[in-house]
């Protein structure tokens, strides 16, 4: 069931990944459950791709990101990161020297711009503290870095005295990402990085992640809830479901020809922006189970409408169907799923063309009246 | 200075069905804080024919939910109206109300909110009472406009969360909210908002909170709802996806302005106002653009304080015309040959 990949190119390799966070209650604080936020999950990211991470709320993609970086000490399971200069190392073992010699090459930036920025430190500071805390750069070294960073995110230097409140959320969403690559990393984790800003603002941070990772060959994991950003930005994508993962493949293969029904349910959900082509999505019957207490089997089968028997009883394994299409579904072979279906006859309409002021018909008189 | 009235929609270009529900006309809103005068809707206008679902999209800071606030006279007291009317007429041939006009807590107001015309918000966890229980909740306004008969009330309850394809109405009725899922809130959201049989409901972004599935059956139970019942419906969102899916009409609004309104499928497919456009070009659309770059409006939405001269969208607009753009702000105009779409834009003057 490991997803066995042999080879140089594969920057981080996550094996049999387990989160549990304690319940507790009563009067001692016992711990009376467990929420299995990531139960088990495996895969692996090469250098220089991105892929997509995908799933409801709750599903444990926010979890994976910080397990990876060890901001939450895993429960279980093998994080191997391809550390430049120290080789394979098991995140998941290493002593917190170690850690802070690997920190650098792993960054993330957060969902919202509006808390993930101290309103009490300036600009340079926010974005220069990666450099303090590693003692790489200090001075007037450090405020050119700085700079060299504003300018690579599109914000203007003069702005390095300025406090985070002084930015709108698009802009702050930058700042983010400059601190992200103060350290030169190698992984970014991109956790839902766009979902809370407007969508002329959003094309302008997509763009500007795609522009950065050709620049300095980043690799990304991009965690997010909205399928069309994933399809755009993603080389590979994996969905989540209650903390397992129950796809992954190339982002063509698994939008196209899902071979998980959760998949082909989440895919039919999407509200296409096109009026000729209104979709009655296929019924997902219920809600996500609580993690806290998931089905039996499949967590899937109560609301999977090809269940059989054996999906109540028998949890199916991630396992490869072949051209690296790794599934978790007992029938994952059999099953004719329906993926997207291409919207590619709708016009994208050009801007109209400038007329010249001279021959504009609006005189400043008729339009004042 | 162009933004002293004299910009408002001529009564001539006007879109107006022989029954509409709401006439919004020339609405203008400003905040007065102490950090200055935000001019939140600048002369807004449209109307939603009887039956249909208007779309109004727009970033955030438009004025797209104070547009539905003001509908429903729920602006914060720091809000004036600056002038404009909001017609509502309850059904054909009824004398239109100027809800502006009402007492915002008098008698009148009070009938027609929650009655005639209800709400649903984007957050349900903030929206809802934590202290009642969901049947509690619901059955306030049954009793307030309905009826006076507690049983009848509960009875009448069960039916609408019934109807929002609750699974277990009795045992749902007698939870609070923090006992559901978001989905399900919602859900009882709407229950609550259609418990009156509304002749018009403002939904204020409803699937914005929830996650894909769950947006898709919102969206579906409200499609279907809304054939059964036949409310009007004014739907407020950014995700043009949503309003692909859902609406008739829509109206896309930019700094308190309407820009441009059209029927769904003249938006989507024929798209004048360069935001609309640029809109339109900058989403991510599945099996379009994988691996291109996308398309992006540049600059944002300026600071809320801040007075912009002659059209609002002229310093992120490539197509604006120097000497022109930057002076005189653009009146709404029907589109060449069009009785039902309008701009608000040089380009087509």
């Amino acid at each position: 069931m490991a997803t066995q990949v042999p080879g140089d190119d594969i920057l981080l390799e996550v094996k049999g990944l387990k989160k549990h966070f304690p319940i507790t209650g009563g009067l001692m604080r016992r711990v009376i459950g467990q929420v299995k936020a990531v139960d088990g999950i495996n895969f692996y990211i090469k250098k220089g791709e991105t892929l997509g991470l995908v799933g409801e709320s709750g599903c444990g993609k926010s979890t994976t990101g910080r397990t990876v970086l060890r901001l939450y000490d895993p429960t279980a399971g093998e994080i191997m990161f391809n550390d430049p200069n120290l080789g394979k190392v098991d995140l998941a073992k290493v002593d917190s020297a170690t850690l802070k010699k690997i920190r650098p090459n792993m960054q993330i930036i957060f969902q919202d711009p509006f808390s993930s920025l101290n309103p009490r430190m300036t600009v340079r500071n926010i974005i220069g503290e990666p450099l303090m805390i590693q003692n790489t750069l200090s001075g007037q070294a450090l405020t050119d870095r700085v700079a060299e960073l504003l300018d690579e995110v599109g914000i203007r230097p003069e702005n390095m005295t300025r406090y985070p409140h002084a930015f709108s959320g698009g802009q702050r969403q930058r700042l983010g990402i400059a601190r992200a690559l103060a350290l030169n990393p190698k992984l970014i984790i991109c956790d839902e990085p766009v979902s809370a800003l407007d969508v002329s603002i959003q094309a302008q941070v997509l763009n500007l992640l795609e522009d950065l990772q050709k620049k300095y060959d980043l690799t990304y994991l991009f965690i997010a809830h909205d399928l069309s950003v994933v399809e755009h930005i993603a080389d590979r994508v994996s969905v989540m479901y209650v903390g397992y993962m129950v796809e992954m493949a190339a982002t063509d293969k698994l939008y196209y020809t899902p071979k998980h029904p959760y998949t082909e349910a989440l895919l039919a959900s999407i509200p296409k922006p096109d009026p000729r082509n209104r979709n009655r999505p296929l019924k997902l019957p219920g809600d996500v189970p609580s993690p806290a207490n998931p089905p039996s089997g499949c967590y899937f089968h109560p609301r999977c409408r090809y269940a059989e028997d054996i999906c109540k009883t028998e949890r199916p394994p991630l396992r490869d169907i072949g051209g690296e299409h790794w599934v978790a579904c007992h029938f994952a072979e059999k099953l004719q799923l329906q993926g997207v279906t291409k919207l590619g006859e709708m016009p994208l309409v050009s801007l109209p063309t400038r007329q010249p002021p001279a021959s504009a018909p609006i005189a400043p008189a008729t339009a004042a009246e | 200075m162009t933004s002293t009235g004299t910009t408002a929609a001529p009564s001539s270009t006007q879109i107006v069905s022989e029954d509409d529900v709401l006439r919004v006309q020339d609405l203008r809103l400003n905040f007065y804080t102490p950090l200055g005068v935000v001019r939140a809707l600048n002369g807004v206008s449209f109307n939603i024919p009887r039956g249909k679902v208007l779309g109004v999209v727009g970033e955030s800071g438009c004025g797209k939910s104070q547009t539905g606030m003001a509908v429903m006279q729920l602006t914060p007291s720091v809000g004036r109206y600056e002038g404009g009317n909001v017609l509502f007429q309850e059904f054909a041939g009824k004398q239109p109300i100027d809800i502006l006009k009402l007492e915002k807590n008098g008698a009148e107001m009070r009938h027609i909110r929650g009655n005639n015309i209800s709400m649903i918000f984007q957050e349900p966890m903030t929206s809802l009472n934590p202290c009642y229980t969901i049947g509690n909740q619901i059955e306030e306004a049954i009793l307030l406009h309905q009826t006076q008969d507690k049983d009848e009330a509960h009875k009448r309850a069960i039916d609408v969360l019934q109807k929002v394809g609750m699974p277990n109405p009795e045992r749902i009725s007698a939870s609070f909210p923090h006992q559901l899922s978001g989905g399900m809130r919602q859900r009882a959201m709407i229950a609550m908002a259609l418990s009156c049989t509304p002749t018009l409901l403002i939904a204020d972004e409803p699937t914005t909170a929830l996650d894909v599935t769950t947006e898709a059956q919102i969206l579906d139970l409200m499609r279907d709802l809304q054939h059964e019942i036949g409310t009007s419906i004014m739907f407020i969102t950014h995700n043009l996806g949503v309003v692909a899916q859902m609406c008739d009409e829509v109206a896309v609004m930019y700094l308190g302005r309407v820009v441009e309104r059209a029927t769904i499928d003249d938006l989507f497919y024929d798209p004048k106002h360069p935001y609309t456009i640029l809109l339109m070009r900058s989403i991510p659309r599945l099996g379009v653009n994988h691996g291109e770059r996308l398309e992006s409006i540049k600059g944002s939405v300026p600071d809320p304080y801040s007075r912009v001269t002659g059209c609002p969208f002229h310093p992120r607009c490539p197509s604006a015309i120097p000497g022109v753009c930057e002076v005189i702000e653009p009146v709404e105009q029907f589109v060449e040959g069009s009785t039902s779409h309008t701009v608000r834009c040089h380009l087509y003057t």
